[in-house]
């Protein structure tokens, strides 16, 4: 007699999975890796390459101490360590990437209860990490305007390693929303708002769109943890982002740091967006 | 489209003495004694009750607990079939007033697609002012085309038995085969008109337009499964439904086809709700609909459609989405089965679980508004208040959350927990504000 197989419903699901998501991303930044790598040599090689280890070896030490379940294999870890990379200059020492990744992964990722539970960012905040730790070496060489097209494709101006080619990140990033990897609310909410307000300011675009800022509007506020998950709330969740990211940079006239302080900033705002935005279901609700 | 009909008469026959949701029958028959087709062989009283006729010809070999497609056991009346083909005299009342078809409907043990008993849908004791056709499902609506009369006269007698003014048949906007259909067929003379369902153009904007008692809406893709009422309301006439109300409340009652069809057979033919036509789909060699007389096992369903094609892991009735998997498949056909889908041992999901990363793909499917992540992050933990706050009652239990989820989470079932308990909790303050 065969033996049939009982169990709670829905008994088809979509493939889609944590783990498809996250190396989605992962593959999704390899592109302006591979560019910054091109640009800056073996610099950024090795703070790409020390930024991994150092996330991947601290989610291991913690999860074989404490007897988790592994979970380096989700992709979380390495894409965390990649992002950082991404954020910092090439000319920061390996040693002090690697610290800080072990403190992204370490301190934000699992001492907050690890993934789906952190407040802010992890690459986020090992970034203010160092900016505070070793804010001599966070000074990025130059920094990036890009002034004609051809800075959008490579900016040979670029402080950090992200910032070589914003239409990489921003095509590779278009990409994750078409296949709808990253929903596009916050973006567009965050990329029209910076724009228009810079431009309503009197800034010029073109200290607004460099590589760092696209990474920030499709990588790091689309994290999905640290952002609201209400509809509206990620509309204005996008909208704050923004404005931050203009008061920041208008007055210090720095939109890379505006960008990252900014999103810092909106994570710890992202709960009480989303406890007020709770949408009203379908048919209204019946009086008590 | 041809359906498939079982050419040889089962091992056993399994009727299980409950096949609405409702009270349950009292078997009306003793283990030895023969019943012949049409034969009542479950009677019950109360209010909400839908009686159980033998559709087969045989001998009762036992009245025990046996499966069912709701995967729980309960007591059923188990036949031994015989080829003979005696049945009771089924009488024909063709010129019924209302209330006597009413009483027909209730006779003949017509239930809902949604497990309610006709009659009561078509009379629930409110001002009712259409009533609604679901016809959504395409298989089982191409099925009922080649006697389409019969299921719009089934359908304008329900109208005449409820006193129902306006009939409006829902059909999915991509069924062309059905739409051709209604195009062709005519009711009391005159051609169907098929209308489209577009934005605001509810079924009152046409109703307005025309003095036809029956219209046809062809709407967007979705196909409105028994929990989705809300949904068929508000697309199909405008009108949401609040939570804890019912179509009934917003003056709406919704049939489905193959009680249109049973209708029709027991007002013109004079016979009960024995048989009706389910899909088979899946992992079976020759997937499609298949005329079923109730108790057939689903054992035997599956061998008139070919067969398993290779090892079955799962059989699952009623949808992929929210069905029950059984543990047999000796489990009968009843009067709320709507389909059989059958996955290979390879197909069957091994998902295990993991932490929510809050990518609110579940918010943006629900379709009714709600946060489902949420919500089962607070069932779980046990605060069901909170659940109520985040309107968990509200969820219609469609499976959308938990299918799109890359965390896999069991949001439906925790989901369904938090608003067991919220009733449970509610029940229990009732009583105590009384007393006070």
């Amino acid at each position: 007699m065969t033996t049939f197989t009982v169990s709670p419903p829905p008994h088809r699901r979509s493939k889609i999975s944590i783990k498809n998501l996250m190396w989605g991303r992962v593959a999704a930044l390899v592109p302006i890796s591979l560019a910054a790598i091109y640009f800056f040599g073996f610099a950024a090689l090795g703070n790409i390459v020390a930024s991994i280890l150092g996330a991947v070896g601290i989610e291991l030490v913690i999860e074989k101490a404490f007897k988790y379940e592994l979970t380096i294999l989700d992709g979380n870890a390495v894409y965390m360590g990649l992002l950082l990379a991404l954020i910092c200059p090439p000319t920061l020492p390996a040693w002090m990437i690697f610290v800080a990744a072990m403190f992204a992964v370490g301190i934000g990722k699992h001492a907050f209860g690890g993934i789906g539970s952190y407040v802010f960012h992890p690459a986020l905040a090992a970034w203010v990490f160092l900016s505070l730790s070793w804010a001599q070496d966070m000074l990025p060489g130059s920094t990036p305007i890009t002034s004609s097209f051809s800075d959008l494709i490579f900016e040979t101006g670029a402080g950090y390693l992200g910032d070589v080619s914003p239409i990489l990140v921003l095509l590779t990033g278009v990409a994750l929303i078409a296949v709808k990897f990253i929903e596009w609310r916050i973006p567009v909410a965050y990329f029209l708002t910076t724009v228009i307000l810079a431009v309503v300011l009197g800034d010029p675009v073109s200290y607004v769109i460099t590589g760092t800022f696209l990474l920030g509007v499709l990588f790091i506020a689309t994290d999905t943890v640290t952002s609201p998950v209400t509809k509206n709330g990620r509309i204005i969740y996008g909208i704050l982002c923004g404005v931050l990211t203009v008061l920041y940079g208008y007055f210090s006239g720095n939109y890379l740091w505006g960008t990252l302080y900014a999103l810092l900033l909106a994570n710890a705002a992202a709960p009480y967006i989303e406890v007020n935005t709770l949408p009203k279901p379908m048919g209204g609700v019946a009086h008590e | 489209m041809s359906v498939i009909k079982l050419d040889k008469l089962p091992e056993k026959v399994i009727l299980p003495l409950k096949q609405h949701d409702g009270i349950a029958c009292a078997p009306l028959v003793k283990k030895g004694e023969e019943v012949i087709i049409g034969q009542k062989i479950g009677d019950c009283e109360g209010s909400d009750l839908a009686y159980i006729h033998s559709p087969y010809c045989g001998t009762v070999e036992a009245i025990e607990e046996m499966p069912s497609p709701m995967g729980k056991r309960i007591l059923s009346v188990v036949l031994a079939p015989s080829e003979c083909a005696e049945s009771v005299d089924f009488v024909p009342e063709k010129d019924a007033p209302p209330s006597r078809l009413l009483e027909i409907i209730r006779e003949a043990g017509v239930v809902e697609y949604y497990e309610k008993p006709t009659y009561l849908a078509l009379k629930p004791g409110k001002r009712i002012d259409t009533l609604i056709m679901n016809a959504t499902f395409p298989l089982i609506t191409n099925a009922y085309l080649d006697s389409l009369d019969k299921v719009l006269e089934g359908f304008r007698l329900m109208l005449e038995a409820g006193g129902i003014s306006r009939g409006a048949i829902v059909i999915r906007a991509d069924d062309k085969e059905s739409i051709k259909a209604f195009k062709n067929a005519k009711v009391g003379g005159k051609p169907l008109a098929v209308a489209p369902l577009i934005g605001k153009r509810h079924a009152d904007y046409y109703f307005e337009d025309t003095d036809d008692e029956i219209i046809v809406l062809a709407g967007g893709k979705i196909t409105y499964t028994p929990t989705m009422m809300n949904l068929l309301s508000a697309d199909v006439m405008g009108r949401k439904i609040p939570l804890g109300y019912e179509p009934a409340d917003v003056h709406v009652a919704v049939c489905g086809v193959k009680s249109a069809k049973a209708v029709y057979d027991a007002v013109y033919e004079g016979k009960p709700y024995l048989e009706n036509v389910i899909t088979v789909l899946g992992a079976v060699n020759r997937p499609g609909s298949v005329l079923v007389s109730f108790g057939t096992p689903i054992k035997d369903v599956i061998e008139a459609c070919g067969g398993y094609k290779g090892e079955p892991g799962k059989v699952i009735v009623n949808g992929s989405r929210v069905g029950v998997a059984l543990y047999t498949d000796e489990a009968p056909v009843s009067k709320n089965t709507t389909g059989v889908i059958v996955q290979t041992k390879d197909e069957v999901l091994r998902d295990v679980s993991s932490a929510c990363i809050h990518c609110a793909r579940c918010v943006d499917v629900c379709p009714m508004n709600l946060l489902p992540g949420r919500i089962a992050v607070m069932a779980d933990q046990g605060m069901y208040e909170k659940c109520g706050e985040y309107h968990a009652l509200s969820c219609i239990e469609c499976g959308d959350c938990a299918a799109v989820c890359p965390a896999k989470k069991h949001l439906v079932q925790l989901i369904r927990f938090s608003k067991l308990q919220l009733l449970q909790m509610c029940a229990e303050a009732e009583p105590a504000e009384v007393t006070e």
